[in-house]
């Protein structure tokens, strides 16, 4: 009976359904105009002519969104409109840039690009239901876990610029930590959901928090273990506080136990000191926070060379392609440095307007967490939006010298095919997770209707 | 959980609240202390890599370009003329920043006055090429004769126009080539600068010795004292005469002042300063004129002030601004205050003891006489046209100083012309031209009497006629050398850079 019911109100279905796309189409083609337009001013700025490759450009990023666009309609109808144009934004800005810096890099990551939006297309087809990734959660802490030591396997490890994150197999080169946060993010959110009630139990009570039992501690202490041994072994101070943040942000929003922030912050604090003392890459990193213009062309090189570049910036910046040729010398401009850049070419305002996307980002995907229904799929959505927002934040604020520096990139915008991927992943899984939620709420209130109003049959 | 989601999400905004906040002290707040940092070498790199205009002679001669190179600094700055025109244009390098012209019109060449940057409302809208060239007012040929006639000696030589301040000829030795310091090889640049660093005081080549060194004038100061008297109207050039004697003792002390080579040496003003009596301008400055009358001319020619020339820190000349207070007075009519420092005020009367000149001062002190009492504004840009030929700037003559009534100047320029003709400056001598001029031998310290910088001021111009150049030129003393005489030494100099600026502006 209650099948047919259901089906009794297509029209207001499939009417909710196409309005969704039609504004997330709408969104992508805004989209589309604005990386054209940054495109062409580029290539102006820094040649003064039109690129001669304008309309294969133009038909490739078209393509490349609108086959992403088809295939949310297809595969998650119901799913929020907003983040995928944003995505596609920060993505076709991020190439504007790489392709004004290096014409070669600027091929691969079109060519990133692709697998990315290849990616996405896979995850959605892969991961029909969110439910799915919950009963494969230990394969994949399995597959995480593989992945962030696999860079210390001697042969295919390789360590470049004092990071060992990166592995190597014939030709193809990537960091596989930037899956595992994804598959941490899966697994924790399906470990937490099974164990939050057992992690919340309090035993004792100390300055009006409820901390609970020792034993419980036993994932923090594996989780804190595990990111010392990232930030040791492969040097990767990012990666470490990112995966920490991961976890200790799940912890807290599952249990609700203050208690856990605090001694998470403890151990944090504890963690630094010990690193900061025994370890001279993370002193390093310290010290040139601290006082960058101490040792101005050697370690603090980087980013005092990024504050003079924003500084040039100014408000409304030196104009696409007419920044200083000293900023194409920072190290690591193309990937975990673009912000500074833009910060450059396009001022306060260029700047502002990325950290909106990514503000929008982080509210897009907190909205799907709060609208989901299931725990898992509200962890899942949080950790994944923590990942993104957080990810975007230690960059830039390690650019800006908010933070000190930690190397990983600036989500959908740095050049990197690992990074550009696992974000295309990480964005399909909050759109199955909003889709979801979407279905599922309107298969209930199709329910509620059939009920409230007996039709004779 | 969703309280926790939201409390999340609150704090992942505050995160990036304190990113925008961070951004507005780096791009806004601190922009320009960042931008003036030391180690932020990027608007120097700007403007190095920016395309600049040309420095051209008068007569069309490159001095200074700017090409494109095959580097990262886009553009090389060249000076076809090598160590020519170094002091006159400055150098403009990466590393040392700028000096001379390329300081000086810094702006104007590399096209960022406002005026240049905005001509029109459209050019907001066009990427127009808005550098100027500067053409500046010396002469090609005079400026290769004043090389050639000062060769290797140190020493300046400075010719301008009296009635305008055109400079015509501006060289000193030893000079550099500007060239090796605006090259794109920037070790080369610094291996270079570091030679430079190493010489010894008043060794540098990079000094521009005839505007920013100073030297004892010697007699060539006598015209100022000679035009202190006419002025306060103590003295004529007849009347009074001096004794014919080997020194003079000025009053409180009892050390002589003798005349050069232990001559006889007096008569009137005319005649004594046709011979250059020391004797005789030692008293005039000590017992006639008097310590006010000698500070306010010597003042009024520009001394102890900075000369309004167009080149960056230009040295002011020395003259003592105090001889202390009154002891006494001569019993002349009307009497004359003796001083503390009546002795060094003698000295000062013959360009000794404090009075310390530019070469520059002293072509100025000519000019003045040479031009009715009128100083006018040395100075070196004539004109800045924009690469469509666009007036940007144009010098207009403008009087620095009056020192003389015109009256009193006609009496010092002939009595410049006598010297010339007959006195000591006969070696300046112009053939078909009427020519003044006045010698000075100075030494640089008592104890080595042959030690003497050899110095000559004069001017010329068609006979009957207003002098159209005036002249500075100083050889400087050689250490533990042979005395050198202005007459016989600077005189020759001074002869042939104005013979050559005489026919250049007879021929113009």
């Amino acid at each position: 009976m209650k099948p047919t019911r259901v089906l009794t109100n297509p029209t207001a279905e499939t009417h909710m359904r196409s309005r969704r796309r039609n504004t997330e189409l709408a969104l992508l083609l805004m989209a589309v105009v604005v990386i054209l337009a940054a495109y062409i001013l580029a290539s102006l700025g820094r040649l003064a002519e039109i690129p001669a490759n304008i309309v294969p450009f133009l038909i490739v990023i078209l393509g490349l969104l609108l086959v992403a666009h088809v295939a949310t309609r297809r595969l998650a109808p119901q799913a929020d409109p907003v983040l995928l144009p944003l995505a596609g934004l920060l993505n076709g800005f991020g190439y504007v840039f790489i392709a004004r810096l290096d014409e070669d890099l600027a091929g691969l990551q079109a060519t990133w690009t692709l697998l990315g939006v290849g990616a996405f297309i896979a995850t959605l087809l892969v991961v029909p239901r969110t439910r799915w990734l919950e009963q494969y959660r230990y394969t994949l802490m399995l597959v995480g876990i593989g992945l962030l030591v696999l860079p210390l396997v001697p042969i295919v490890g390789q360590e470049i610029n004092g990071a060992r994150i990166w592995v190597s197999l014939g030709p193809i080169n990537f960091q596989p930590g930037e899956f595992a946060k994804i598959a941490f993010a899966i697994f924790f959110a399906a470990y937490l959901v099974e164990k939050r009630e057992l992690l919340a139990m309090s035993s004792r009570r100390f300055l009006g928090m409820a901390f609970p039992e020792a034993r419980h501690l036993g994932p923090i202490l594996v989780a804190w273990s595990a990111s010392l041994l990232v930030m040791v072994a492969e040097k990767d101070l990012g990666s470490s506080l990112l995966f920490f943040t991961l976890f200790v942000v799940l912890l807290w929003v599952a249990t609700e136990r203050s208690s856990y922030l605090v001694m998470s912050l403890i151990m944090f604090a504890g963690g630094s000191l010990i690193s900061y003392n025994r370890f001279g890459h993370v002193r390093q990193r310290v010290e040139v926070w601290l006082e960058p213009f101490g040792d101005p062309l050697g370690d603090g090189f980087q980013v005092t060379q990024a504050a003079f570049a924003l500084a040039d910036g100014g408000l409304t910046g030196t104009g696409l392609g007419v920044g200083s040729p000293n900023t194409e010398n920072i190290p690591a401009v193309e990937t975990d440095f673009i912000f500074a850049i833009i910060g450059e070419e396009l001022g306060l305002m260029g700047t502002t307007a990325v950290l909106v996307a990514f503000m929008l980002m982080i509210g897009g995907g907190l909205r799907i967490a709060l609208v989901a229904e299931r725990p898992f799929e509200k962890l899942l959505a949080t950790g994944l939006t923590t990942l993104l927002g957080f990810q975007a934040f230690i960059i830039i604020a390690g650019v800006i010298r908010v933070l000190p520096l930690t190397g990983v990139t600036l989500p959908f915008v740095s050049y990197g095919g690992s990074s550009l991927l696992a974000n295309w992943v990480l964005l399909a899984l909050l759109l199955r997770i909003s889709d979801d939620t979407a279905n599922r709420r309107a298969e209930a209130a199709a329910a509620q209707l059939a009920e409230a109003s007996p039709v004779s049959a | 959980m969703n309280r926790h989601i939201r409390i999340l999400g609150i704090a992942l905004m505050v995160c990036f609240i304190a990113l925008f906040v961070q951004l507005n002290r780096i791009q806004l707040v601190d922009q320009e202390e960042l931008q003036d940092n030391p180690n932020n070498f990027r608007k120097i790199e700007r403007n190095f890599s920016r395309d600049r205009g040309s420095i051209f002679t008068s007569d069309g001669t490159i001095v200074a370009t700017s090409i494109e190179v095959d580097h990262d600094l886009e553009r090389e700055r060249l000076y076809p003329e090598g160590e020519l025109y170094a002091h006159a244009t400055g150098f403009f390098s990466f590393q040392f920043g700028a000096d001379g012209l390329e300081r000086q019109y810094n702006d104007e060449l590399a096209g960022q006055t406002t005026g240049q940057r905005f001509e029109s409302f459209a050019d907001l809208f066009r990427d127009t090429d808005t550098t100027a060239n500067v053409t500046i007012t010396l002469d090609h040929g005079v400026q290769q004769m004043a090389r050639e006639a000062l060769g290797d000696r140190k020493g300046s030589v400075v010719a301008l126009d009296p009635r305008t301040g055109d400079i015509i000829a501006f060289w000193s030795s030893p000079s550099y080539d500007p060239g090796l310091l605006g090259s794109v090889d920037l070790d080369a640049a610094l291996a270079f600068w570091t030679e430079l660093d190493g010489s010894a005081r008043g060794e540098d080549p990079r000094l521009p010795r005839m505007y920013r060194e100073i030297f004892f004038p010697g007699s060539t100061f006598k015209v100022v004292t000679a035009g202190a008297a006419l002025q306060a109207g103590v003295a004529t050039m007849s009347e009074p005469v001096f004794a014919e004697v080997v020194e003079y003792v000025a009053p409180l002390t009892s050390l002589p002042l003798r005349n050069f080579a232990g001559n006889v040496c007096g008569g009137d003003m005319l005649e004594s300063l046709r011979r250059s009596c020391n004797t005789a301008f030692a008293e005039l400055a000590a017992e006639i004129i008097g310590p006010g009358p000698m500070i306010e001319t010597a003042e009024a020619f520009g001394f102890n002030d900075t000369p309004p020339i167009d080149l960056p820190a230009a040295a002011a000349s020395n003259f003592p601004d105090d001889f202390g207070i009154q002891v006494n007075e001569t019993d002349g009519d009307p009497p004359v205050p003796i001083v503390e420092n009546t002795p060094a005020l003698a000295q000062a009367g013959i360009g000794q003891n404090d009075v310390k000149a530019t070469p520059l001062q002293m072509a100025l002190v000519a000019a003045g006489i040479a031009n009715g009492g009128i100083i006018m504004e040395p100075h070196l840009m004539q004109e800045i046209r924009d690469q469509q030929g666009v007036l940007v700037d144009e010098f207009e003559p403008a009087v620095w100083r009056s020192p003389l009534s015109s009256a009193n100047a006609n009496i010092l320029r002939s009595a410049m012309v006598t010297a010339a003709t007959s006195g000591t400056a006969v070696g300046l001598q112009v053939g078909g031209f009427e020519v003044g001029g006045k010698t000075g031998t100075a030494q640089v310290d008592a104890a080595r009497p042959d030690e003497t910088h050899a110095w000559i001021i004069g001017f010329g111009g068609p006979p009957g006629e207003d002098p159209t150049v005036a002249i500075a030129v100083v050889v400087e003393a050689v250490p533990d050398g042979v005395q050198q005489t202005g007459g016989a030494v600077a005189a020759p100099v001074a002869q042939a850079v104005l013979r050559a600026a005489l026919q250049a502006s007879a021929g113009s």
